[in-house]
């Protein structure tokens, strides 16, 4: 007994369209040195982005228009797929930077840990909309166990993944569940068990000094660089191009650290106004969670959000050096075809959502 | 399919709220970042994203007294490729390799070289430098830059002194005078990506340099091209090893000439002259009995006389040493002024006082020779000096005593170096007092067995004849701006009195007469009062029968205004310091006397008290 759907989320997709427009400038004026200096063309990185971003548009625009509740069905075996491609990765992928994060389909590469995201989103959201609702308290423990293959398979060789993985599935679970004391025993559990895996080993302890301290450690040098760049910013920037610090010192300006070099050209004005944008990204996801006809539906919304929300947090918190350096994309701006691929995809299925909303 | 249920919704809500509160939380971070911690940052960004290109700043002249310039400045430039900047490769090699006259390959490698800047030449002609920058290629960077350059070559080079690549002195005074003539290099600043790659829209910041201040030398450049003439002349005549000569004012240090002949271009200070090689060497070295063992050694090693690395080092040091004062030499009889002034000073002897000298004389168990073998007889003081007999002042040495003679020695500055504003000015050798017996106290009186520099014999009769005041021997007078505004004076102490008027009143009129009618009298210039002593000294080892002839005059004898000291090193046949140096000196104050405006007398025996 299904509504007809509506009109997808006007404010949405402006704000996803207004991004991905910023995105696209913002990343050629930082890739375009490391563009010409290691390819000898200034568009290197812009084309390949803005091949990904044809293709996720049209995957946006695909999955928009079917009606979500069909991939209900889909969402085990999507994620026993996602489980086999992070399988495979560890087999016979590429690596990059010492870590082996791509598959190779012929020309195209793949990192099958950003395909895990929305396959963990849309199985949370499947199987806790169809959970039963007395034995809830066991059932956290269950959905949990099934989650943890695709965190240990991505957090071998790629750790931050793998926690805004286990972060999406923790707030699903949050959502799925009336209480708020247990969430905060998992909280405190979970700080507890970082600390004690954090002084397990030297060199993971060695990242909280370099916090601390970064000008200090070699490691600390993108830190630092970062920091340079945003302070260097001041309040309206040096104007979009101008960044000195992309220009080789703040290593891999188009990647993880992206948000420094836009603080830098931008200032302070610019670097809050892309906030407030990711803000209202994600009040709209907010919005179509809460207005979703079913559970279903609100919990992709919300399984979303929280992953927009914890990438875009962490990313700035480590640019900032609010906490220590770990390698988070900035979602939409951040170097990266396959990440801007099933972003755009996940758009797509909240804009569904969006459409059989309840007023 | 389950409906969402209000705590659904409440937590979706919850979630939103904490995460729009991280985001504010962060927003406040990067306020705090972006404007309280800007400018710290921003400067440690600036640090690192500017690079600085100094300004050579134009090194001052070096003048002589009357403003010839001595040392100047060239503008140079140096051609230089950035490679990312080249547009044309094939057309900068080839007007590069044209205009510079550098075979194609090396230009081709330079500029195909993936670097930052590569320098392609320096030292480039300012003609040809402005022609390569006419053709405006792109990547192609043409610096101006000064190079030292001295207008007369060779002359004074052992004064003056050279720089090297960086424009800092290396020896003479180029190094004495570096702070004053270095200046303050400027900078240029421009930005950089982390390749240390310019980046050419960025504009720069200049900082200008500011040029050294002009050194004005005591040198008077016609006296020292006298007396290089004159110094060259007498080295070839009497195929000397070298020739010294030094002319100075006695009165307050000022020296007009230092010349040391073989002189080097200082131009082109690298090149080693013949006369240094080291086989032509061997010969000169015997002066210091330290040298003959390593010039023997050196002989071995470097035969076909092509030097390489320390032998040539070395080779190239000994042709720029500066023989009046870097090294010492035994004066001899020149040194009996210096006996002389004690002995009358202390009063243990008097002009009319009478010696006979019987050709040597006995101390202690030593038969000590006088040069004339028959010896002078019966003569008075005067007459001792005139003859330099060598008995009289053995005499005077001895009635002064070790005690006496050394606290003369003291006071006359004989044991202190002279403070020459030149660099390595060598210490006198002396004997130590508790050593010296009435043999070594009788050589020592007349001028052997200790050493000193020439420069300190100088220093020390003009002192001991200008009156009596221990004078500095400088050729700094003053620093001055480029446009002649005087910057600064140079003060030399001149007024530590050392001997009485009487006694140096008197020392010059028994100088007079040593060239009035004793040994010096080829030093003679009618018309001209002049005043003198000769010396000829055997040099270590004595076997080698290798002498050292020397003259050291000055004039008018009863109110000096100049002194002049010629030293020949090893002279072939003749080697009397009468016969040979005397002469010289007679022939520069020919030229000098009059040039410095010093009138004949009208008639010498009318003034003549004697």
């Amino acid at each position: 007994m299904r509504a007809k759907p509506g009109k997808a989320d006007g404010v949405l997709l402006a704000a996803v369209v207004f991004l991905m427009v910023f995105g696209m400038v913002v990343l050629y004026s930082m890739s375009a040195y490391n563009g010409r200096v290691r390819f000898g063309d200034s568009a290197y990185y812009f084309k390949k982005q803005l091949f990904a971003l044809a293709l996720g548009l049209a995957a946006m625009y695909g999955v928009a228009r079917i009606d979500y509740h069909v991939l209900l069905k889909f969402s085990v075996p999507a994620y026993l797929v996602s489980l086999a491609l992070s399988g495979a990765v560890l087999l016979f992928g590429d690596a990059y930077n010492g870590s082996r994060r791509w598959l190779s389909i012929g020309p195209l590469s793949f990192q099958p840990a950003e395909y895990a995201k929305p396959a963990v989103i849309l199985l949370l959201a499947g199987v806790v909309s169809r959970m039963n609702r007395r034995k809830s308290g066991r059932m956290i423990l269950a959905v949990m166990l099934m989650i943890l293959p695709i965190v240990g398979l991505v957090g071998t060789n790629n750790l931050s993944t793998a926690v805004i993985i286990l972060g999406i599935a923790v707030l699903m679970i949050f959502i799925s569940n009336p209480k708020y004391l247990p969430f905060l025993w998992i909280l405190l559990a979970g700080s507890g068990f970082l600390g004690i895996f954090l002084s397990l080993e030297s060199y993971r302890l060695e990242r909280l000094a370099i916090w601390r301290n970064p000008e200090l450690y070699e490691k600390g040098f993108q830190t630092v660089q970062g920091l340079y760049a945003i302070g260097s910013g001041g309040l309206f920037g040096r104007g979009l191009g101008n960044s000195l610090q992309k220009l080789g010192f703040v290593p891999e300006a188009q990647n993880d650290m992206i948000f420094s070099v836009i603080c830098e050209e931008l200032g302070l004005f610019g670097a809050l106004l892309l906030m407030l944008l990711f803000l209202l990204l994600i009040w709209r996801f907010m919005v179509i969670a809460t207005h979703a006809p079913d559970l279903f539906g609100s919990l992709i919304a919300a399984g979303i959000m929280g992953h927009i929300a914890i990438q875009v947090i962490l990313n700035i918190a480590v640019v900032t050096n609010t906490i220590p350096n770990t390698g988070i994309t900035l979602p939409f701006i951040s170097y990266g075809g396959t990440s801007v691929l099933f972003l755009l995809s996940e758009m797509g299925l909240a804009l569904s959502v969006s459409r059989y909303s309840r007023i | 399919m389950q409906k969402t249920r209000p705590f659904h919704r409440r937590k979706e809500v919850v979630i939103f709220l904490g995460c729009a509160l991280a985001l504010l939380g962060l927003g406040g971070r990067l306020a705090h970042l972006m404007v309280a911690e800007s400018e710290h940052y921003a400067t440690l960004a600036q640090d690192l994203h500017e690079r600085e290109r100094s300004i050579k700043a134009a090194r001052g002249r070096i003048l002589d007294r009357n403003g010839i310039v001595l040392a100047d400045n060239r503008t140079v430039c140096t051609v230089s490729v950035i490679h990312s900047q080249i547009e044309d490769p094939e057309q900068v090699i080839d007007v590069l390799a044209k205009e510079l006259e550098l075979p194609e390959e090396t230009v081709r490698r330079r500029v195909e070289k993936v670097s930052s800047i590569e320098r392609v030449r320096q030292n480039v002609d300012k003609e040809i430098g402005d022609r390569i920058r006419n053709y405006g290629l792109a990547g192609v960077k043409v610096d101006e830059d000064y190079r030292r350059y001295y207008p007369f070559g060779s002359m004074a080079s052992k004064v003056l002194g050279f720089t090297g690549g960086d424009n800092q002195g290396i020896i003479g005074l180029e190094v004495e005078y570096e702070e004053e003539l270095s200046g303050t290099p400027g900078r240029i600043l421009t930005l950089t990506d982390a390749r240390g790659v310019e980046l050419a829209d960025t504009g720069e910041s200049r900082e200008e340099p500011v040029a050294g201040n002009d050194l004005v030398t005591s040198l008077d450049y016609n006296i020292q091209k006298y007396a290089e003439q004159a110094a060259y002349q007498v080295m070839e005549q009497k195929q000397a090893d070298s020739v010294s000569i030094l002319i100075m004012n006695p009165k307050n240090g000022e020296i007009y000439a230092m010349t040391n002949v073989p002189e080097f271009d200082l131009n082109d200070p690298f090149t080693l002259l013949p006369e240094y090689l080291p086989d032509a060497q061997t010969e000169e070295t015997d002066a210091q009995t330290e040298a003959a063992g390593a010039s023997d050694a050196e002989k071995q090693s470097t035969a076909g006389n092509t030097l390489t690395g320390e032998a040539l080092q070395d080779a190239l040091n000994r042709m720029w040493r500066n023989g009046c004062i870097n090294d010492t030499y035994e004066p001899g009889s020149t040194f009996k002024i210096i006996t002389a002034s004690a002995g009358l000073e202390a009063g243990v002897v008097k002009p009319e006082d009478s010696f006979s000298c019987p050709g040597f004389k006995i101390v202690e168990d030593r038969r000590i020779r006088c040069h004339k073998v028959g010896g002078h007889g019966a003569e008075t003081f005067v007459q001792g000096i005139q003859n330099s007999c060598n008995p009289v002042f053995i005499e005077v040495g001895l009635r002064l005593g070790v005690d006496r003679y050394f606290s003369y020695f003291d006071q006359f500055g004989l044991n202190e170096k002279t403070g020459i504003d030149l660099p390595g000015e060598a210490a006198t050798i002396m004997h130590k007092k508790e050593n010296v017996g009435e043999v070594e106290l009788a050589t020592i009186s007349f001028g052997q067995s200790f050493q000193i520099t020439p420069v300190q014999l100088a220093a020390t009769v003009s002192s001991l004849i200008n009156g009596g005041t221990r004078i500095t021997p400088h050729f700094g007078v003053s620093v001055q701006a480029e446009d002649g505004a005087l910057t600064g004076v140079f003060r030399y102490d001149d007024d530590r009195r050392i001997l009485s008027e009487e006694t140096s009143g008197l020392m010059r009129s028994l100088l007079e007469q040593v060239v009035d009618g004793g040994s010096g009298k080829n030093a003679y210039i009618e018309g001209y009062r002049i005043g003198g002593k000769t010396a000829t000294s055997e040099t270590l080892p004595r076997s080698a029968n290798k002498y050292i002839s020397s003259f050291i005059g000055f004039a008018p004898a009863d109110d000096p205004q100049v002194l002049g000291l010629c030293i020949i090193n090893n002279p072939q046949g003749v080697y009397y310091g009468g016969t040979i140096a005397a002469p010289v000196v007679r022939g520069m104050f020919e030229n000098i006397l009059p040039y410095l405006g010093i009138e004949k007398a009208k008639s010498k025996e009318t003034e003549v008290k004697q």
